[in-house]
């Protein structure tokens, strides 16, 4: 085959041979991003159950912790949803888009 | 305390209201020991304060240096009666002022609330910028 482009030429060669190259060096997976975002978000929410827990079950007498990983947590977790419902509307843009 | 991190603020105000905690426990402990005499070594309670330093770099939490004591001089009352009174039937009495520590209970309850405040505040703050992604 003549590989008259070298961009078109990419799509047909097997996925993981060069096609995966023409990523621009640096730039990381999407999915890696979001997901390690993800385990963030989630460890903190964690946390913020632990230290209620521990509160409420009188192993901890310190409120004011437990406070500061409450609020952390809540506002990651506004964060997380945000995101998420941008990156929804998105892909149903994508999935509306007349081809 | 590190600086560095998305939470800084809430991990301030969080070091300001366990410092201002602790202040107002040095001043519990003083209104309720403020007419005991005796400690166990025969000198009466001797008045503390909770001293606050900032931690390290330009912007940093409130952490609690040191609880200190008051080094002024009792105060002396005539109590015959009483039986740790001395000879002279003076009784040493604590270094402790009540209006002095109203006043030290209410700098500290303020300065809670405007710790909580900052708190809430930047909460406040945080889902602004969240309401941009809407």
């Amino acid at each position: 085959m003549v590989n008259l482009n070298p961009n078109v030429g990419s799509v047909f060669q097997k996925p993981g041979a060069t096609g995966q190259s023409q990523k621009p060096a640096g730039s990381k997976d999407f999915g890696k991003v979001v997901e390690n975002q993800l385990s963030e978000v989630n460890s903190l929410q964690d946390d913020s159950a632990a230290a209620v827990k521990d509160l409420l079950v009188g192993k901890s007498q310190d409120v004011n912790s437990v406070v500061a990983a409450v609020a952390k947590s809540d506002m990651s977790f506004k964060l997380m949803v945000g995101v998420r419902n941008k990156i929804i509307e998105a892909y149903k843009e994508t999935m509306r888009m007349q081809i | 305390m590190k600086i560095d991190g998305a939470f800084n603020a809430v991990d301030i105000a969080i070091s300001g209201l366990k410092a201002q905690n602790k202040s107002m426990e040095a001043i519990s402990s003083n209104v309720a020991n403020s007419r005991t005499t005796d400690i166990g070594n025969g000198t009466p309670y001797r008045r503390v304060e909770a001293i606050l330093k900032a931690g390290e770099g330009d912007i940093s939490g409130v952490e609690l240096d040191d609880i200190a004591k008051d080094m002024s001089s009792f105060t002396t009352v005539l109590a015959p009666g009483h039986p740790q009174a001395d000879a002279n039937g003076y009784l040493m009495m604590p270094n402790v002022d009540i209006p002095v520590e109203m006043m030290n209970l209410n700098l500290a309850s303020r300065a809670y609330q405007a710790n909580a405040a900052v708190l809430k505040r930047y909460q406040g703050m945080v889902n602004t910028s969240l309401e941009l992604l809407r």
